[in-house]
């Protein structure tokens, strides 16, 4: 079932062409940064960093890396098994509301946090210093675990959802406990939901900039922009934004592997889903704080402190602006990067080398911090301007117009081809479920190309490509560093406006704009929501 | 997705058309474009009352120094930017560098200190902030601390917040004692204030001024605007913060306080040079000056400005440190990797 002959027989040639040019235009920014990286000449300044502060960036990067990822998939699995596999009091709420905390910018939550537990702070002194100070590379991988956990939620969720009963039963009727039966049979097979999930959280906790910085968590990425800003190095903070992406190439890499394990181990032909583990009295109320305990860390205690802030603050900001343009370029970014998403995974199903190599280039862009990825997306629009410039000459007398750079356009570019992994993960596992023997059964009935598609594929992959939608929805509103370098002029949007006053310790200030981007977050996760639990109805009556 | 699709098609839709799309080129409405690396109320009430004056509209670009130049450098000969403007010596420098700026001639300008206006007349400083040392009032004594130099006492060890070297304010205020003393003496004072940290930097210089108030350190070094928003807090825990300790303005007796700048200069590439013009100057307006002192607590760089602060009253007068600004931007680099030798995190 897995050999070479029936996985060709699912390959869309035809597709393929427009998913590779998708996938390299979401690339090209990495590449341009390498190129950038590569063609100037030596400096002494990586020299110096070898010999100072690159060890202490390295190990500081890996440990807030293991701890986001340690801490965001312990909670990420568990929540998604219990909202996949149990029946308790508000489960059907929690489903969707387990989600918010990604609306929660990390460096929003960080200042939040630091604010609560520093000395002085009132958990500080409520607990008479006993409360430890959310700070350096533990404060830092707990921020990213309890803003990110949603990423291995909501793929673990969807994972678990689609077992078939038929395993961890037969689990149970060997004799395995619940848990085991979970540990052994349920956990391995949703293995390659939680790696992507996994992977996603190691590269964003990689490429942040303001939650480490300011809770003094030295990554590689602090290093990056410190070549930048302090000695003013564009080219050696380009080199070193090729380490992120040799380590995102690791992660993924890992990630793939997994997948491919999966590949051979998790194919079932007949799906039955399993019925809700009924959860009631105390062991509903547990899993109910459980899944709560999560939310009020990662979401509900900041926005309070927030909150707080905010009423004790001199000055309101104006948000509504900058909230049309957050939606605006969410929205957009949105649509196109499910589309790419969705192409790229058809494109990466042929098994082409190059179909595989460019959506691999293009997934790189999530190790980059974003003010790089900006600065790729400057060199690629500015060259094409400047080659436009001659022809233009000819024709007007003047330099081409700055109509590329100085647009909404590209800002879009650049969010894609930073959360283009976003997109294309969820959309590659969704599409995953679309095994070749289905492909063939339904050939053999009949159904060929858009019949094909719409009929089989489309359900099958239609809540995978909606929360790849979300993702990159919800991580545009919250994108800063490319933000702030590619904005037209007068343009705020509400990460901005957050982090202006944020970044001047303006705390009450900044609590209405991070409100915001959480309210506006919860507009279209409600409406996931709700069509994600139609599509779990309609699969039940499908068995 | 199906009700996903509509929902944000709509919203796309809504906001699409409100896309602002600023020209210089149609000269009917005349408008400068601002490429700013400050984002204070202060400015936006400048800018509201700029073109209420003028009737010169103000579009404004706000983000980091380094990126602005960036987006100035790649869009070249193309670029929109009328006026280049940071909050530090080191940004301007680079933009210097870069071949940003236009040369102007800022003669006109009365009252404003000879090193506020950069001799080749690329910029001109608007407001200063200084970098000044706050001591706890309960176990440091007045009088105990004058110079920057006094905290690479070993006496001071693990009692001292500072933030991270990655703060452009405490590269400049190296940067400077680079240029004064040379880079071994710098080195051997960042190595001593590494040594006598109470913590790790965290944080922001708030957070400097609040680890004194909750005893945790006892100095704290900070940019004096920082304690004056707090001691003029409407939240009573800030004011209490700022009740806690008391600011040295340092080395008054030799070389002076390290003070760095907020300044302006006018594009290379600028569509609009005449209204760039004008706009600078009303950033040294008198009417400016005082929004400065009053919204944000900086310093007027005017001479005989009128304003009313308490806080920043008095903090003054004070002997600030007549460095050629440029001497901050030239040895920034230098500073930053004395703070990667010394190990200042």
């Amino acid at each position: 079932m897995s050999s070479g002959r029936s996985v060709k027989a699912t390959a869309r040639p035809a597709l393929t062409p427009f998913a590779v040019l998708a996938a390299l235009v979401c690339a090209a920014p990495i590449l341009a940064i390498a190129w950038i990286a590569l063609s100037g000449g030596a400096s002494d300044y990586l020299v110096h960093l070898a010999e100072t502060r690159l060890p202490v960036y390295l190990l500081t990067s890996a440990q807030v890396g293991l701890i986001a990822a340690a801490g965001a998939g312990a909670i990420g699995t568990g929540l998604g098994w219990l909202i996949a596999r149990c029946q308790f009091p508000g489960r059907n709420i929690l489903s969707w509301v387990l989600v918010l905390p990604l609306a929660m910018p990390a460096y929003v939550a960080a200042y939040a946090w630091l604010d609560l537990s520093q000395a002085g702070g009132p958990l500080d002194v409520a607990t008479a210093g006993l409360f430890p100070t959310i700070r350096g590379a533990w404060g830092a991988g707990l921020m990213f675990a309890l803003v990110l956990y949603p990423y291995v939620y909501l793929l673990a969720r969807d994972a678990f959802a689609a077992q078939s009963a038929d395993a961890v039963q037969a689990a149970r009727t060997l004799g395995a406990s619940p848990f085991e039966a979970f540990r052994r049979v349920a956990l391995p097979m949703a293995r390659p939901a939680i790696a992507a999930g996994l992977a996603l959280v190691i590269m964003e906790s990689l490429a942040d900039y303001g939650t480490v910085s300011h809770l003094g968590a030295p990554t590689l990425s602090i290093g990056l922009i410190r070549a930048w800003s302090g000695a003013g190095s564009l080219l050696d903070a380009a080199r070193l934004s090729l380490v992120l992406v040799l380590v995102a190439l690791f992660v993924f890499s890992l990630e793939r592997a997994q997948r491919q394990r999966a590949r051979t181990s998790a194919a079932s032909g007949r799906h039955r889903p399993a019925s809700r583990l009924q959860l009631t009295g105390r062991t509903g109320i547990g899993a109910l704080s459980l899944c709560l305990l999560p939310l009020l860390l990662g979401l509900i205690i900041p926005l309070a402190r927030l909150g707080w802030r905010a009423l004790h603050a001199a000055y309101t900001p104006d948000v509504l602006e900058a909230a049309a343009n957050s939606l605006f370029l969410a929205g957009t970014s949105a649509l196109i990067a499910a589309g790419l998403g969705l192409l790229t995974a058809y494109a990466l199903r042929t098994r082409g080398r190059i179909a595989t190599g460019a959506a691999r280039l293009a997934g790189l862009g999530y190790a980059v911090p974003g003010a790089v990825a900006a600065v790729g997306v400057l060199a690629i629009l500015s060259g094409i301007q400047g080659w436009l410039d001659p022809l233009w000459r000819g024709m007007t007398g003047e330099v081409f117009p700055i109509l590329l750079t100085g647009g909404a356009g590209a800002l879009i570019f650049a969010y894609l081809s930073r959360f283009a992994a976003a997109a294309i993960g969820p959309a590659e596992t969704a599409l995953g479920r679309v095994t070749p023997t289905l492909d063939g059964a339904a050939r053999t009935l009949g159904a060929t190309g858009w019949t094909l598609l719409r009929r089989v594929h489309w359900p099958l992959i239609a809540s995978g490509v909606a929360a790849a939608g979300l993702l990159v929805f919800v991580e545009v509103l919250k994108e800063l560093p490319a933000t702030m370098i590619l904005r037209p002029f007068n343009f705020d949007t509400l990460a901005v406006t957050a982090h202006n006053f944020a970044s001047d310790e303006r705390l009450g200030e900044a609590a209405l704009p991070s409100l915001a981007i959480t309210l506006i977050a919860l507009l279209p996760m409600a409406v996931v929501a709700r069509y994600l639990s139609r599509d779990a109805k309609s699969g039940e009556l499908d068995d | 997705m199906r009700f996903l699709i509509p929902a944000l098609a709509a919203a796309t839709a809504l906001t699409a058309c409100s896309q602002p799309a600023p020209s210089s080129e149609e000269a009917e409405a005349r408008s400068v474009n601002l490429y700013t690396a400050r984002h204070y109320s202060s400015d936006e009430a400048v800018y509201a009352d700029f073109t209420a004056a003028t009737g010169i509209e103000v579009n404004v670009l706000q983000a980091s120094g380094d990126q602005l130049i960036e987006r100035v450098r790649v869009d070249g000969e193309r670029s929109p930017a009328d006026i280049i403007l940071t909050v530090d010596a080191a940004r301007l420098h680079r933009a210097e560098e870069a071949g940003l700026f236009a040369v102007s001639d800022f003669s006109n300008i009365e009252g404003i200190a000879p090193n506020m206006v950069d001799p080749d007349g690329h910029w001109i400083a608007f407001a200063s902030r200084a970098r000044v040392i706050a001591y706890s009032n309960d176990r440091v004594e007045a009088g105990e601390i004058t110079s920057y130099a006094d905290l690479a006492d070993p006496r001071w060890e693990g009692r001292i917040c500072v933030r991270s070297s990655g703060n452009v304010y405490n590269q400049s205020l190296l940067a400077g004692m680079i240029a004064h003393e040379g880079e071994e003496a710098a080195e051997a004072w960042a190595a001593a204030i590494a040594a006598n940290l109470a913590r790790a930097p965290q944080g922001g210089d708030r957070d400097q001024l609040r680890g004194i108030a909750a005893g945790e350190c006892d100095v704290a070094i900070t940019n004096h605007y920082y304690y004056a928003m707090m001691a003029r807090s409407s939240d009573e825990a800030d004011r209490a913060v700022a009740a806690a300790s008391t600011l040295v303005f340092p080395n008054q007796d030799t070389t002076g306080t390290h003070v760095n700048i907020s300044g302006a200069g006018i594009a290379a590439n600028a569509p609009n040079a005449e209204e760039a013009r004008i706009f600078i100057e009303y950033l040294l307006s008198a009417d400016s000056q005082r929004k400065f002192v009053e919204m944000t607590n900086e310093f007027p760089v005017i001479a005989d400005s009128q304003w009313d602060n308490d806080v920043i009253a008095g903090m003054l007068p004070f002997t600030a440190d007549d460095i050629a600004i440029d001497a901050l931007g030239e040895n920034n680099a230098a500073a930053q990797r004395v703070f990667d030798r010394v190990d200042w995190p």
